[in-house]
């Protein structure tokens, strides 16, 4: 191969966007050619020297919060505490990739899998997500079950067990709305030392009991059930046996 | 609940990328109250638009958008923000690459350049025209193909390509003569 082709064909190279054959030749030639090395070497350095140094430049925190506001009224009929308005919200790749980090995910569903279709479990790991970079997912800061529960019940079709664990190491924190698969969702949310456990629940009347099924997905542990027409699934990066052991507590009802 | 549905299904898909749409904005505007307005303008747009997403590459789709409301942004605020190179003849010929490198400089100080701080690297990108400095942070920052860089900024593969080289070269060029006046200062 030519210097000057060969010369050409280097941004290809470190680009990792040639064809095995030339890429072949490529090496081949670069092992001989002192001059095109040391081109090779030099464009190699200013890619690292980008990607390792070049700053980048997070979202501020209240730009998720201009988005939400400036979207069109009639698209957000109700106030479904949009992630707009977290504050956290800049954080998001950083609470992220932290969030993922911490764990292995397993999902506890037992038997009649209720429900365990992927997209649903996407959209809960999903909340899961948002409301470990917003401190605030609470629409009700409570730590006493007496307030969730009626708090929940007046404003969904189903009253999930609620339940003060705090003596078993799961404080209640408090609860939210939310959507899962199309229907409302209550959720309980608890803490685990440092853990967040968002409890989802909503109704699936008609549809036999189900015992309790774990799985791990993204980096959480899922624990979800079924008891008297409602679907609960239980989501942190607590391990799978406390999130076990914690959907167990619902279950029995503390 | 079509509209909360649609909403939810936007903030899954739209929420993980907002860093990146704005690192790319900050880059391109040069500020941060700038970049937040054309990210801001960018997510209404990709809200209203959201029914044309075609599925695939949710990030590409994204900051396609995020740059044509940049190019708006450009328009309507009569920023210079947007300066093209000057398309020579010469400068868009595929030998030129040779010219472009130039003379190696006589010590390995080119090599240097894989340790060179962050400020100094932030600055150089700045003095690139906003073309080059686009097509570098979507290669080597957000990490796309060719193709992909091409879909963004609506110019054909080998413009991609032959661009990329020549932002490279450019920014070597400007870290070389950086080095120079160091060297000059004693510093």
């Amino acid at each position: 191969m030519e210097c000057d082709r060969a010369v050409a064909l280097l941004p290809r190279l470190i680009d990792d966007a040639l064809w095995p054959f030339t890429r072949l030749r490529m090496n081949r030639h670069v092992a001989g050619c002192a001059a095109c090395a040391g081109k090779l070497e030099e464009l190699r350095a200013m890619q690292a020297a980008i990607r390792t140094n070049l700053p980048y430049h997070r979202a501020p925190p209240g730009l998720a919060a201009r988005i939400g506001a400036a979207l069109p009224r009639e698209m957000a009929p109700r106030p479904l505490r949009p992630w707009f308005r977290m504050p956290a919200f800049g954080m998001a790749g950083t609470g992220l990739a932290g969030a993922l980090a911490g764990v292995a995910l397993t999902v506890l569903v037992l038997g009649g899998q209720p429900g365990m279709q992927s997209d649903v479990m996407q959209e809960v790991i999903g909340s899961h997500i948002r409301s470990l970079q917003a401190d605030h997912l609470i629409d009700v800061q409570t730590s006493d079950q007496h307030t969730v529960k009626p708090w929940l019940s007046a404003r969904l079709d189903v009253s999930p067990q609620v339940v003060e664990l705090k003596d078993a190491g799961f404080p209640l924190v408090g609860g939210r709305m939310d959507y899962v698969d199309g229907h409302p969702a209550a959720v309980v949310v608890y803490r685990h030392a440092k853990h967040v456990i968002n409890l989802f629940a909503w109704a699936s009347s008609g549809k036999a009991d189900a015992t309790f099924h774990t799985e791990a997905q993204q980096g959480f542990n899922i624990v979800t059930w079924r008891h008297d027409g409602i679907t609960y699934y239980a989501v942190s990066d607590v391990e799978a046996d406390q999130l076990s052991e914690f959907a167990h507590l619902v279950a029995q009802g503390g | 609940m079509p509209h909360d549905d649609r909403r939810r299904r936007f903030e899954l898909l739209a929420l993980p990328h907002l860093d990146a749409a704005y690192n790319l904005a900050r880059w391109l505007a040069g500020n941060t109250t700038d970049a937040e307005d054309v990210v801001q303008d960018a997510y209404l747009r990709a809200f209203r638009y959201f029914d044309a997403f075609q599925g695939g590459n949710f990030r590409v789709w994204l900051l396609t958008i995020v740059r044509n409301a940049f190019m708006t942004w450009v328009k309507e605020n009569r920023s210079s923000r947007m300066t093209f190179v000057p398309a020579t003849p010469a400068a868009e010929t595929a030998d030129n690459e040779e010219i472009m490198w130039g003379s190696r400089p006589r010590d390995p100080e080119a090599l240097l350049l894989e340790s060179i701080d962050s400020q100094t690297l932030s600055r150089l990108m700045e003095q690139l025209p906003a073309e080059y400095r686009e097509v570098l942070l979507l290669r080597e920052v957000e990490d796309l193909a060719y193709k992909e860089i091409a879909e963004v900024t609506g110019v054909p593969m080998g413009t991609v390509m032959s661009r990329l080289s020549r932002a490279r070269l450019s920014l070597r060029k400007l870290w070389l003569a950086q080095a120079e006046t160091e060297n000059a200062h004693g510093v």
